[in-house]
């Protein structure tokens, strides 16, 4: 395989770990502690688009719209009912998280069986015209991928820079009892930012349906490579997130290219640039708590 | 409780006007540390108050528990008569107080300007208070696209002012505006103080530095252990020779 088309590739899975990585930020960030439900999150969000396509029959595009839905729905809900009545420290939340991930799996296995399912939808060849001009072989699923991708995240740097709710949600990352001396109403922020997690999470969930296969399980084993990218980026840093997405996307998809190490290797790659990240830069390359 | 120093009480009598904000008895502290013990103190319509009193007796903790960060454990706070005791934050800010704490009283990783624009999360329109402090304070236009954390200690004092300023309060908090300061600019923080004051606002401020805090100040409160040991106005406090050996540094 040439490596023009590992990159090509890499562009593709660092979308998908780009869009989980935001979320899983997010969170860290405000509500203060990782949510290792957020893999599974993902598999909700690719479950409800799964859901409206092949059963309700919706076009697949509407289909992901009610995926999104589902998995912003599914986050806040999921805040208001175990984590923001939880009065305890960021331990106690994270094994919290641990078990609403089981949950939600639980529930998609029990739903929907552990069978792979995929969207009814066309665009799995190739793109002639891109593969004659370049060699690289890439599907108009992938293409929508990375382009629906970059409209979301160029979406959420506009709101986090240019909005209203965006400034009070940085202000509330940064100090929240300065945010709520100010007159910041923390807990709304806190809403809009599972809104955007869990919807954002489900986009990836659905696009890595859209281009590999749909499972109960999907999330979850996707869940130590977004917590890779977190901590390269920096933890609590949606820019280093996205960012630390994009490195550990490539680094997934390339290793191949390294002389001696096959694709059996991809998983690890992410876990030895977290170990050393952590060991030699623990605060990440956007140094932890730089822009939001 | 302050028997045989020769200053007054801590009584509604002895405040010149109308009191804006007032803690009846107030317990309170952290998790299972108590630190105000029957503590009462007032604060009159136009007045500056100075809480003066050594490290640890709990002065920024009056202010964290009228703002609502900590809830007292009894007694009441008054604001206008009304008890807002418990009353969170974000909602105290509404009512006309602001609040600078002491540290930590910027958010440093967003602008000059996006800093007072949070200020003014709580109002309508913030934009035509924002223009006249940057008049008002010429240095926060100068730097309004740099990043707060890049400003030095005595420009945060001056953006934390304005921060709380952009809401327009009635009573404002300030937590030891000094510390940590240059002395000439610490004279620049207290010319500010006093013009918020002459603008109609009554403030109540925290100052370690006792004889500058109390001489721009109406009152003052010592606090010692978590009570009020002294009260008076501020020239009785700066003469009072006990004070003055005990808290004022001779
Ligand atoms: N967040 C906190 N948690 C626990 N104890 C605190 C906290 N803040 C202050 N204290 C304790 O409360 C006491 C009074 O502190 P503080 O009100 O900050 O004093 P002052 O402002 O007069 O120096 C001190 O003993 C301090 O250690
Ligand atoms: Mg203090």
């Amino acid at each position: 395989m040439c490596a023009l088309q590992l990159v090509a590739d890499g562009v593709i899975f660092s979308c998908i770990i780009i869009l989980g990585s935001i979320g899983l930020s997010l969170v860290y960030d405000i509500a203060n502690f990782p949510n290792f439900a957020h893999g599974d999150l993902m598999a909700v969000g690719a479950f409800g688009a799964i859901t409206a396509n092949t059963v309700l029959g919706l076009p697949f595009v509407a289909a992901a719209v009610v995926g999104i839905g589902v998995g912003a729905t599914v986050g806040v809900a999921t805040e208001r009912v175990v984590f923001e009545p939880l009065d305890v420290g960021p331990l106690e939340l994270l094994i919290a998280s641990i078990g609403v991930a089981l949950c939600y799996r639980a529930v998609l296995i029990g739903g929907f069986g552990s069978d792979p399912r995929s969207y009814d939808v066309g665009g799995r060849g190739r793109v002639e015209a891109l593969h004659e001009a370049t060699g690289i072989a890439a599907s108009p699923r992938s293409i929508a991928i990375v382009a629906s991708t970059l409209v979301l995240v160029l979406s959420l740097h506009l709101l986090l820079q240019y909005t209203s709710l965006g400034r009070q949600m940085r202000a509330t990352a940064d100090d929240p009892d300065l945010a709520r001396v100010s007159g910041i109403r923390t807990r709304t922020v806190t809403t809009a930012m599972w809104i955007i997690g869990g919807g954002l999470a489900a986009a990836g969930g659905v696009f890595l349906g859209l281009d590999t296969i749909v499972r109960p399980q999907m999330g979850f084993d996707l869940l130590l490579v977004l917590f890779a990218a977190v901590i390269l980026g920096g933890i609590g840093s949606v820019y280093g997130a996205m960012l630390g997405g994009f490195a550990i996307g490539m680094a997934h998809e390339l290793t191949p290219l390294v002389p001696g190490v096959g694709t059996e290797y991809k998983a690890a790659v992410a876990f030895v640039i977290m170990i050393l990240i952590l060991l030699f830069r623990p605060s990440g390359i956007m140094g932890g708590k730089e822009s939001a | 409780m302050t028997a045989g120093t020769g200053l007054t009480d801590v009584g509604r009598s002895e405040l010149p006007t109308e009191i804006v904000l007032e803690l009846e008895s107030v317990d309170g502290g952290y998790g299972d540390l108590q630190v105000l013990y029957d503590l009462s103190l007032g604060l009159g319509e136009g007045e500056v108050v100075c809480l003066i009193g050594p490290n640890g007796a709990g002065k920024s903790t009056v202010l964290r528990t009228v703002f609502g960060l900590i809830e007292p454990w009894s007694g009441r706070v008054l604001l206008r008569g009304e008890e807002i005791s418990g009353t969170a934050p974000e909602e105290v800010v509404r009512l006309g107080v602001g609040y600078v704490p002491q540290v930590k009283n910027v958010f440093g990783s967003l602008t000059v300007h996006e800093n007072l624009q949070i200020g003014g999360t709580a109002r309508e329109e913030s934009e035509g208070v924002i223009a006249d402090l940057y008049e008002r304070f010429p240095l926060l236009a100068e730097k309004r696209g740099a990043k707060a954390r890049s400003l030095s200690g005595g420009q945060r004092q001056v953006l934390a002012l304005a921060r709380a300023l952009v809401m327009e309060p009635d009573v404002l908090l300030i937590d030891e505006p000094s510390a940590g300061l240059a002395p000439t600019v610490v004279e620049d923080v207290f010319e500010s103080v006093r013009t918020v004051n002459e603008l109609g606002t009554s403030v109540l401020m925290i100052e370690q530095n006792a004889r500058a805090g109390l001489g721009i100040s109406d009152r003052g409160y010592v606090l010692d252990q978590g009570t009020v040991k002294f009260a008076g106005d501020a020239d009785e406090i700066l003469d009072h020779p006990e004070v003055a050996e005990l808290y004022l540094g001779g």
